[in-house]
C-alpha cells in the first residue's frame, strides 16, 4: 500500500500537497476518515464515476452504477477496466459482495436516509466511509427538495470541491488541481469567446417531450443551463426558479428565444427524445415553425446530460458556443 | 388438495395448523435470510444470526455478518409483518363491506399516502424535516377520514364505504397527478413511481420494531371482534339481533385497518394483490370463520410476502424488481390455481 502511494508520488512531483493519512473530511454534515487512500471504490451515479475516472483512478474503482447516458468518449478506455454493476440503481448486496473500501454517490435516492438503496450508515457500521456529492446536500438543504430549485445560478464551485475532495481522498490532489485549472481555463476560455461583443442571446433549452402534443420540458434558469447560457453571455428564456419547468409551446412562442438549443439523449423513452425528432417538430408545427429561431435556423444541439450540473456541463457548453461561432452568432 | 381442505376443517384442530403454519413462516424467514445475491455458506449465515442473537461467538467476516443480519433478516422480518398485516387488513374488510374484491386499500389509504409522499418528494414540503414516510403517513389518515366522513354523512352501510373510498381514491390520486405534472422533473417523477409500486430496500431493524407492534396491535382487536365478524356475513340487521354494537364494531375495525395499512404503505409504498388475495386463499383452506380465518391470514400473507421478496432480489443480477411486480406477478397464477380448484371442488 505504502509502496503505491510512494510510487505515484514519485511519479508525479507535488505541486499540491500529498494527502495525510488519516484524512477526515466534513461531508453534508457527516465526519469520514480515511486510514489509507481507497483501493475498491464504488461510484453511484455517472457523475462521481466520471470524476474519478477524470482523476485517473480507475485502478482504484470496484464498480460503478446509475449511468443516465454514455460515459464521456475521452474515458470510455479506463470506464472498460471498471466492473459496471448497474446501468440503473444497484442492490445494497450488490455493492457490498465487490468489497468496497469506500463509496461516492452523486444522488441522495442512491445513498442517503430515504434511499432504498443504502444508507451512509450501512456503509459506516462496516467501517466503509461514504461521500455524497456536496452539490447535492446543498440543494437539498435549501429546498428540502432531492432534486433541487435554486434560488441562486447553479455555478461549478461545488463541482470543483468535490473534485478537490475526491482528489484528497485518494492522494491524487495534484491530477484534482490539474483537473480544476483545466475546467476553469475552458470556463475563462469560453467568456473570453463572447466577451468582444455581448448581444446577450436569449436561449431555450428544450430537454424533451413525451410527445409534440405535450408541453416542453425545459432546462431551468438557475440549473446547468441558466449557467451555460450565462457562460455564452446570453440568458435563459425561462425565468422560473423551477429547475426542470414544464411548458406549453404557446408558453415558448411568447418568450421568442433567439437561440434554441436542443438536447441529445441516449435514451430513447419519449417520442422527441432524438434531435432529428426535436427538429422535425419545430420545423413542421404550424405556430411554432413561425418563431424567428427556427426560420433563421439557430437551433443547435447539445449533449442532454450537460444540462444536470455535472462535468458534462463545461462540455455542453463548448458545445453550443462551437455551433454558435459557426451560425455567425459571436463576433 | 380438496382432501388437505376436508382434512384441515374436521381434524386439525386450530392449535395445529397455527403450529404447522408458524413452522412455515419460521423456514420462509430462513430462507429470505440465506438466499441473496452475495453468496453467504449456510453455515455463516446461521452464525450471523446466532452470534448477534448471543448464542456463539463465531469469528466472521464482518459484511456476511453485516448482509445477514442488518439487512436480509430485518428485511424478510418486515416483509413478513408487512404480509401479515395486508392479509388481515384485506379479511376484515371483506367481512365488513361482504364485498370478495374489498381490500386494504378500499379505504382510499393507499391514494393518500402517494399524495402525501409526492408532496415531500415533488413540492419539498416541510424543507427536509419531514420524510417521505411521515408525508405518506399523514396522507393516508387524511384520505381515511376523508371517507369515513364521506360515508358516515352518508349513513353508513357496505356499499356506501366502497363508493367513499372510490371517490377518495380518484380525489386523491387526482392530486398526485395534479402535482406530479406541474411540479416534477423526470428524475422525480421515477422517484414517485419507484415509490408507489414499493420496496423493501429502505427497511432495516426501526422499521421492524414499528410494524411488528402495529400489526400485533391489529390482530389482537381483529381477532378479539372475530366472533362479531362473523355475524357481520349475514348482514348488519342480523348482527344487531345478536347483540352486536354494529356501528362501533365496523369504527373500531375500520380504524385499526387503516392504521395498519397506512404504516405499512408510508414504510414500503403501495403493494398489491396480497390483501386481496391472502384472505381468499385463507378461506379456502380453513374456512369462513374467523377465529381460524384472522391467525391463517396473518401466516399465510407473512409467508407469501417473504418469499415474493426473495424472488424480487434474485430474479435480476446487481437490481431489485419492485415488490408489487413480483406479489401481482407471482400472485396471479397462484390464485389462479385456487380458483379452478375451488370450482372443481364445488
Amino acid at each position: 500500500m505504502g509502496i503505491i502511494i510512494a510510487s505515484t508520488l514519485s511519479a508525479n512531483p507535488a505541486s499540491a500537497a500529498p494527502t495525510a493519512y488519516p484524512l477526515t473530511l466534513n461531508n453534508c454534515g457527516v465526519d469520514v476518515t480515511f486510514e489509507k487512500a481507497p483501493e475498491r471504490a464504488i461510484a453511484l451515479g455517472q457523475n462521481s464515476a466520471e470524476i474519478m475516472l477524470l482523476l485517473g483512478l480507475e485502478n482504484h474503482m470496484a464498480g460503478t452504477a446509475f449511468w443516465p447516458s454514455r460515459v464521456l468518449p475521452e474515458l470510455a478506455k479506463a470506464n472498460e477496466q471498471v466492473k459496471l454493476l448497474s446501468v440503473e440503481s444497484p442492490s445494497l448486496e450488490a455493492i457490498l459482495t465487490e468489497r468496497p473500501d469506500f463509496v461516492a454517490a452523486q444522488l441522495l435516492n442512491l445513498l442517503g436516509p430515504e434511499s432504498k438503496i443504502a444508507k451512509r450508515e450501512d456503509f459506516a457500521n462496516l467501517g466503509i466511509p461514504s461521500y455524497v456529492s456536496p452539490g447535492v446536500c446543498a440543494t437539498n438543504h435549501d429546498s428540502g427538495d432531492v432534486h433541487g430549485a435554486r434560488t441562486d445560478l447553479w455555478n461549478m464551485d461545488l463541482l470543483y470541491q468535490e473534485i478537490t475532495e475526491l482528489s484528497q481522498i485518494f492522494d491524487v490532489a495534484d491530477r484534482g488541481q490539474q483537473v480544476i485549472a483545466d475546467f476553469k481555463a475552458r470556463e475563462a476560455a469560453l467568456r473570453q469567446r463572447v466577451s468582444g461583443e455581448s448581444q446577450d442571446l436569449s436561449i431555450v433549452f428544450w430537454f424533451s417531450s413525451p410527445s409534440p402534443a405535450d408541453d416542453a420540458y425545459l432546462g431551468g434558469k438557475n440549473g446547468a443551463s441558466g449557467f451555460i447560457a450565462d457562460l455564452l453571455g446570453g440568458h435563459n428564456v425561462m425565468q422560473t426558479d423551477v429547475e426542470w419547468p414544464t411548458v406549453s409551446w404557446e408558453g415558448i412562442i411568447a418568450t421568442n428565444p433567439g437561440v434554441i438549443v436542443i438536447a441529445e439523449l441516449d435514451r430513447n423513452r419519449w417520442e422527441l427524445d432524438k434531435p432529428e425528432a426535436k427538429i422535425a417538430f419545430l420545423k413542421s408545427d404550424p405556430a411554432v415553425s413561425q418563431l424567428e429561431a427556427v426560420k433563421n435556423g439557430y437551433i443547435v444541439t447539445m449533449d442532454g446530460q450537460a444540462m444536470n450540473p455535472t462535468i458534462r456541463t463545461i462540455y455542453g457548453a463548448e458545445q453550443v458556443a462551437d455551433q454558435l461561432e459557426e451560425l455567425g452568432l459571436f463576433k | 388438495m380438496t382432501a388437505l381442505r376436508q382434512a384441515v376443517r374436521e381434524q386439525a384442530g386450530p392449535g395445529l395448523l397455527l403450529l404447522l403454519s408458524t413452522v412455515l413462516l419460521l423456514l420462509a424467514v430462513g430462507a429470505g435470510t440465506g438466499i441473496g445475491e452475495m453468496a453467504i455458506p449456510i453455515d455463516t449465515t446461521f452464525f450471523a444470526v446466532t452470534n448477534r442473537l448471543g448464542w456463539s461467538a463465531v469469528d466472521l467476516d464482518p459484511i456476511h455478518q453485516s448482509v445477514i443480519w442488518d439487512y436480509r433478516l430485518s428485511r424478510s422480518l418486515v416483509a413478513a409483518c408487512c404480509g401479515a398485516g395486508l392479509a388481515l387488513c384485506g379479511a376484515i374488510l371483506q367481512s365488513l363491506l361482504r364485498n370478495a374484491l374489498a381490500e386494504p386499500y378500499v379505504l382510499g389509504v393507499s391514494a393518500g399516502a402517494s399524495t402525501g409522499a409526492v408532496g415531500i418528494i415533488v413540492l419539498g414540503l416541510g424543507a427536509g424535516s419531514i420524510t417521505i414516510s411521515a408525508g405518506a403517513f399523514v396522507g393516508a389518515f387524511a384520505s381515511f377520514a376523508f371517507v369515513a366522513l364521506l360515508s358516515n354523512g352518508a349513513r353508513g352501510g357496505a356499499g356506501k364505504t366502497i363508493l367513499a373510498g372510490v371517490a377518495a381514491s380518484q380525489l386523491f390520486n387526482a392530486l398526485t397527478s395534479y402535482i406530479v405534472s406541474t411540479s416534477a422533473n423526470a428524475q422525480q417523477a421515477r422517484d414517485v413511481m419507484f415509490w408507489l409500486l414499493g420496496s423493501f430496500g429502505g427497511v432495516r431493524w426501526s422499521e421492524f420494531q414499528l410494524i411488528l407492534v402495529v400489526v400485533i396491535i391489529g390482530f389482537c382487536v381483529c381477532i378479539y371482534f372475530a366472533r362479531a365478524l362473523d355475524a357481520f356475513a349475514f348482514g348488519d340487521d342480523a348482527a344487531a339481533s345478536l347483540g352486536i354494537p354494529v356501528r362501533t364494531v365496523r369504527i373500531v375495525l375500520f380504524g385499526v385497518t387503516a392504521l395498519m395499512t397506512a404504516t405499512i404503505v408510508s414504510m414500503v409504498g403501495s403493494i398489491g394483490f396480497v390483501g386481496l388475495v391472502v384472505p381468499h386463499a385463507a378461506r379456502f383452506i380453513v374456512g369462513p370463520s374467523h377465529e381460524r380465518l384472522l391467525p391463517t391470514c396473518v401466516v399465510g400473507g407473512g409467508i407469501f410476502m417473504v418469499l415474493a421478496d426473495i424472488v424480487s432480489r434474485v430474479v435480476l443480477p446487481q437490481q431489485v424488481l419492485p415488490i408489487g411486480v413480483v406479489t401481482a406477478l407471482v400472485g396471479v397464477p397462484f390464485f389462479s390455481v385456487i380458483l379452478y380448484r375451488t370450482e372443481r371442488a364445488r
